[in-house]
């Protein structure tokens, strides 16, 4: 999986833009990326799923617990254009009533 | 020929179809998968074989073939409530093979996969092994040993010992595939029904013992490759599975040559919740 950080500019946001499958292999990689954009004062974290096809529990929980160091600190977590298995995997897991999705 | 057309902009709309109406008919697909405490795996898979089986534009069914777990994958699978998912309870643990068998006999469909329940080889490949069933073969397995074919995340034992026993297979039993133990094989359902049917093994080497027959019965089998990414959590022994390969090789052929494969072994009928 690749992630790709873009800030834009006075709005104290970080658009983390996920491309590829997203497992237990690359939650480490996806906790640095989230604890980066805390550490640079970015407390709303968007994160684009557009271009995942699957992730699977370890992965879900990695998101909760973003949403939970987000929301800590007064800021949200938000799911970006799920892409269609995602948004099915989230439904069928519930958590699609935890998360924000736009 | 079976016309696949994935129609992304239809994908939520087809699952969402699936999920709450009740296919009439035949089914065009059957897929299979077999689980023994898969309470942190299992959802997931479900969902995205579910999203993508659903967009191909077939009617198709779902088999959760239950081991035995003791955790709770039964009840998140029942949970669900997917109305065209079937789940088949067993009292015991009898074994991957044994869960396979038990899915693979109940499956209505014309075509019937297993698929492992930790979606190590994504859904996406199925159409590849669709392919080879429409040019001719009877049975198709998905390799993470043939050309084309991407592995990610594989320990080194596990290397060692697939490569290992790839030689043993195609030296002794000739089986014309270079990978039998990948979690990902398509059938049509007269092979399937065959070779199930006579299926003894119910341990980890059962895929070897369905290959073997499926050369002792004049099936065709071919091999077509596959992405596959090791995923955390798998319950193979490598070196324990080894063992029991090669004692499983030898009552393979012990089995055949006192003629145990020339008659059904119908499996007890499953404990079956809709």
């Amino acid at each position: 999986m690749d992630i790709t950080t873009e800030v834009h500019p006075g709005k104290q946001t970080s658009e983390l833009v996920l491309h590829g499958r997203f497992d237990a292999h690359e939650a480490d990689l996806f906790r640095a990326a989230v604890e980066q954009a805390l550490e640079d004062g970015h407390h709303n974290i968007r994160v684009h799923l557009a271009n995942v096809e699957f992730v699977d529990s370890t992965a879900l929980a990695e998101l909760v617990r973003g949403m939970k160091r987000c929301r800590e600190l007064r800021g949200d977590l938000v799911l970006v254009s799920p892409s269609d298995p995602v948004r099915v995997i989230l439904e069928l897991t519930k958590l699609d009533a935890a998360f924000d999705i736009a | 020929m079976t016309e696949l057309s994935t129609l992304n902009n239809s994908k939520l709309d087809a699952y969402r179809e699936w999920a709450a109406t009740p296919i009439e008919g035949r089914p065009k697909f059957s897929v299979v998968i077999p689980a023994y405490n898969e309470e942190w795996r299992i959802v997931p898979t479900i969902g995205a074989i579910a999203t993508h089986m659903s967009s191909l534009g077939h009617p198709w069914e779902l088999i959760v073939a239950d081991d035995g777990s003791t955790d709770t994958t039964v009840e998140l699978v029942q949970d669900l409530g997917l109305v065209n998912l079937r789940l088949l309870i067993a009292d015991q643990n009898g074994g991957k093979g044994s869960a396979v068998r038990r899915g693979m006999l109940a499956a209505s469909g014309e075509l019937v996969l297993f698929a492992d329940a930790d979606q190590s080889t994504p859904i996406e490949h199925i159409e590849s092994l669709v392919q080879e069933i429409d040019a001719g073969h009877d049975v198709v397995v998905g390799s993470r040993a043939a050309d084309g074919a991407e592995v990610a995340n594989k320990s080194l034992a596990r290397k060692v010992f697939s490569s290992g026993l790839s030689l043993l297979v195609r030296g002794l039993f000739r089986i014309p595939v270079s990978d039998t133990q990948c979690g990902f094989k398509l059938f049509t359902a007269d092979a399937a029904d065959l070779l199930f049917r006579r299926q003894l093994i119910d341990e980890f080497s059962f895929d070897l013992e369905i290959l073997y027959l499926a050369g002792k019965f004049d099936l065709t089998t071919t091999e077509v490759p596959v992405t596959w990414i090791d995923a955390p959590g798998s319950k193979v022994d490598a070196a324990k599975v080894a063992a029991e390969f090669l004692r499983d090789l030898a009552i393979i052929r012990w089995n055949d040559l006192r003629g145990r494969y020339d008659i059904d072994n119908h499996a007890a009928p499953p404990r079956l919740i809709s």
